[in-house]
């Protein structure tokens, strides 16, 4: 490209962005991506596409770090679990973004075998080409979170080696924090006593999500956890909403997350902890939110 | 006289080796086996105890039932009955490693033998009816002294441990040896197979062990001359085997070799003593002999065998000793009141019939997930020694397993699909408000809530006022026990970030398959436990 075409291009462009901005390739991506529909891999594959494409987040020879929520010995109809297809599409997309390598990462609360197997994500990650490793306890190491209370944890260094990190967490009810989302997925990424947590739980979360800095948070929404969390127990405590959110901003994909639980974001209080601490918004309505139907 | 020991004597006992290492590897990949495989049913793991004769007919006589899946046992005994002892000589995996040590101890020269032992061998038939005296009064003690419930014991419990430890070491080695990616291979493949490594009492399971093989040192396979009850039976059995030794008198040069070195002391020279109730058939005597004087022809005739010393004044003393030890074993608190630690997996029998049939095999404690089945010291009595009880501090019950139920080689747990297991209670949880965060200090916590398996949650919250030491007020979410809903899992107690001694702990009252340790009515009634 010329100088010249450049300039022509240039200007052309900033006409038809000034006259219909979200139709064109050179416009911003959205704050966040919300599609709906049935396929939930087709669902995280729209989403991320809509936010400009796996390329945006993964570069050529990237190792990629996929964390979704594997944390129960709940098969993938009961919701304690992000749903396997969501995390496969993901890995997938991350390959032909050029990974060099992707792995998918848990530290489960039930026994990991358990939790790998029947929540089908070790199965589906492993087809399309992942690692799913159970944490490996030499790989634990005390480092510096940093946080504004959270000083210094264990924390599982496959996630700390990782050029690129992608959040894959499931919507689901808990007791204590009320929704757990994306910032609480982070507990799945650090060593013990992490039960101890429960005692500054909002805080905790916040500092580990500031500390491990996802590249791309994909929230699944497909079939959501509304009671008897974070576990549930019978697909009665189950709902289908056919939904996935994507976002950079990972305060701002719980945020959104919050409202399938029909809680506003505001009463949350590790929500109003990230956007105090400026780690992002939680202003849904002033957002770029792009919705799409696929 | 020419020299020359038999070729074909000398391959029966390398076939005989081998086809040891295939039972053995058999025994050992079954008792790995016995874990979570990604299948909820994982199969037939524990099918070598159901060829066993002595579980079977100790079983039989303790629990007044027959299991029709002891039948397997029929195998042995017929192939007993025609063959002699072969069980022992091919088969058992104990033996095996006694007779792997025993060829060890020879070879290092750290055992020399240099005489036919004579005696003692009446022992392991005391055993034997000491073992089937108790059973007549449901006292089940085959266990202690089975080889297979004895080999899968120990190595669940000590040596399997021992080894993930080493394992485990071995692997920290070669991080420092900046051999990362191998490491984490092999830190993979062994978390794959579920290694359960801490286990109360694996010490002293390991000792009786090292003890039993140390003792090999002093007469080959001592355990199976000795002290085998499973051994005596099928000597018992094998009066009327076809194979019968024969030493050639024209060749035999009376060396004594095939006595020296016969490893069950059955003595093959002079022929008349010959032993047919203690030879294993490991051809160690043909193969040893060095003018091809020893052989085992076909002989269909019956021939009187010299007995083994276990007079009738013996078998009555064995009786006695048994009948009147049988009282000792149920001098125990656990038969006046049920112990609140006693914590039984889901699917066991009502206690005194689990008693009956459980013979201590740990089969269990290897299947469980969790590691939380221990071996039991004192909780149960002293019939009651290492038989399965759930530590929850150890590992929890986890929700939608049940394969301590599968692979339960007697039934004394009843094998349970898991719908079923789900709603069997094995006991219920309490809360200690006195160490439970929320109550005493007014701090978040509720970390029993979340992990509680049931649906809806057996532990729920309320808010609760806790006077601070400053005098203020702190107002927090604090747990509470819905008694109809508590499977007494344990996961609460295993959770509880009060790490010595949880704030929350599951014991065994309310249990479904006691009628008596039970504390409210209608809690755990049938309506919803379901009957045992």
């Amino acid at each position: 490209m010329n100088r010249r075409t450049f300039l022509r291009n240039a200007a052309a462009g900033s006409i038809a962005l000034g006259a219909r901005p979200r139709l064109f390739a050179a416009a911003p991506p959205p704050d966040l991506a919300f599609v709906q529909g049935e396929s939930p891999a087709a669902l995280a594959k729209a989403a991320v596409e809509t936010l400009g494409g796996m390329g945006r987040f993964v570069a050529k020879g990237d190792v990629v770090m996929i964390k979704p929520n594997i944390g129960w010995d709940r098969t993938p109809e009961l919701a304690a679990c992000t749903n396997p297809e969501v995390v496969k599409a993901l890995v997938e997309l991350a390959f032909a973004a050029g990974a060099k390598s992707v792995t998918v990462m848990d530290n489960t609360t039930n026994q990991a075998q358990r939790c790998y197997i029947r929540s089908g994500i070790q199965s589906a990650a492993k087809a399309a080409g992942a690692e799913v490793p159970f944490v490996n306890p030499r790989r634990v190491k005390k480092m510096a979170v940093k946080g504004a209370w959270l000083k210094e944890w264990d924390v599982i260094q496959d996630f700390i080696e990782a050029d690129k990190v992608i959040n894959v967490p499931i919507v689901k009810h808990h007791s204590l924090c009320r929704a757990t989302m994306g910032m609480k997925n982070w507990l799945g990424a650090i060593g013990d006593p992490r039960n101890q947590l429960h005692q500054r739980l909002d805080e905790a979360m916040v500092d580990l999500a500031a500390f491990f800095k996802p590249a791309l948070t994909v929230l699944d929404a497909y079939r959501i956890l509304v009671r008897n969390g974070p576990q549930g127990g019978r697909p009665s405590d189950t709902k289908l909403t056919k939904t996935v959110v994507a976002g950079v901003d990972a305060t701002a994909v719980d945020a959104m997350g919050a409202t399938f639980l029909e809680i506003p974001p505001a009463e949350l209080p590790y929500l109003k902890f990230a956007v105090d601490r400026g780690l992002g918004r939680i202003d849904l309505e002033k957002m770029a939110i792009e919705k799409r139907t696929v | 006289m020419k020299k020359e020991r038999s070729k074909k004597h000398r391959v029966l006992q390398l076939l005989r080796v081998v086809v040891q290492a295939v039972f053995l590897g058999l025994f050992l990949n079954l008792l790995f086996g016995a874990r979570f495989s990604g299948e909820d049913y994982i199969g037939d793991v524990e099918v070598f105890f159901h060829f066993d004769p002595l579980l079977a007919v100790v079983s039989f006589l303790a629990s007044r039932r027959v299991l029709a899946f002891f039948g397997l046992a029929a195998v042995t005994v017929v192939v007993t009955v025609l063959l002699g002892r072969v069980v022992c000589g091919w088969v058992c995996p104990l033996g095996t490693v006694h007779q792997f040590f025993s060829w060890l101890f020879k070879k290092t020269k750290m055992a020399r033998p240099k005489k036919p032992a004579a005696g003692g061998l009446w022992v392991k038939y005391a055993i034997l009816v000491f073992v089937l005296v108790a059973s007549l009064f449901a006292l089940d003690l085959a266990g202690i002294f089975d080889p297979l419930s004895f080999l899968t014991r120990t190595l669940t419990t000590a040596v399997i441990p021992a080894f993930a430890q080493a394992a485990s070491a071995a692997i920290g080695g070669l991080y420092t040896l900046r051999l990362e990616t191998f490491g984490d291979k092999l830190t993979q493949a062994v978390e794959a197979l579920t290694l359960n490594r801490t286990f109360q009492q694996g010490f002293f399971i390991g000792l009786i062990f090292l003890g039993a093989l140390v003792l090999n040192l002093w007469r080959e396979r001592f355990w199976c001359r000795y002290v085998c009850p499973a051994g005596a039976l099928l000597g018992l059995l094998s009066r009327w085997n076809l194979f019968k030794v024969k030493v050639d008198e024209a060749k035999c040069i009376e060396c004594n070799l095939c006595s020296i070195h016969c490893q069950t002391q059955a003595s093959p020279f002079p022929n008349p003593e010959w032993k047919g109730s203690e030879c294993v058939y490991c051809e160690t005597c043909a193969a040893v002999c060095p003018t091809k004087a020893v052989t085992f022809p076909l002989r269909w005739k019956r021939e009187k065998p010299p007995a083994v010393d276990f007079s009738r004044r013996r078998i009555l003393a064995a009786t006695a000793l048994a009948a009147a030890s049988v009282p000792f074993f149920r001098i125990s608190k656990a038969r006046k009141r049920a112990d609140p630690k006693l914590i039984r997996p889901p699917g066991s029998l009502p206690e005194p019939e689990f008693l009956a049939k459980c013979v201590k095999c740990g089969e269990c404690m290897k299947a469980c997930p969790t590691n939380g089945l221990q071996p039991a010291l004192s909780e149960a009595g002293p019939e009651g020694l290492w038989t399965p009880v759930l530590v929850p501090k150890v590992g929890y019950c986890e929700y939608y397993c049940s394969l301590c139920s599968q692979v339960c080689p007697t039934g004394a747990i009843k094998e349970l699909a898991i719908p079923e297991k789900t709603v069997v209670k094995i006991g219920t949880a309490w809360i200690n408000k006195n160490r439970c965060l929320p109550y005493f200090l007014g701090r978040p916590c509720i970390v029993c809530e979340e992990h509680c398996p049931t649906s809806p949650k057996a532990i729920k919250f309320v808010m609760v006022d806790t006077k601070l030491p400053d005098g203020t007020v702190a107002t927090q979410k604090a747990p509470v026990i819905d008694l109809d809903l508590c499977i007494g899992c344990g996961i609460c107690e295993n959770k509880c970030p009060v790490v010595d001694d949880p704030a929350i702990y599951v014991t065994s009252v309310g249990e479904s398959r006691s009628k008596e340790n039970q504390l409210l009515l209608q809690v755990g009634g049938p309506e919803r436990w379901g009957t045992l």
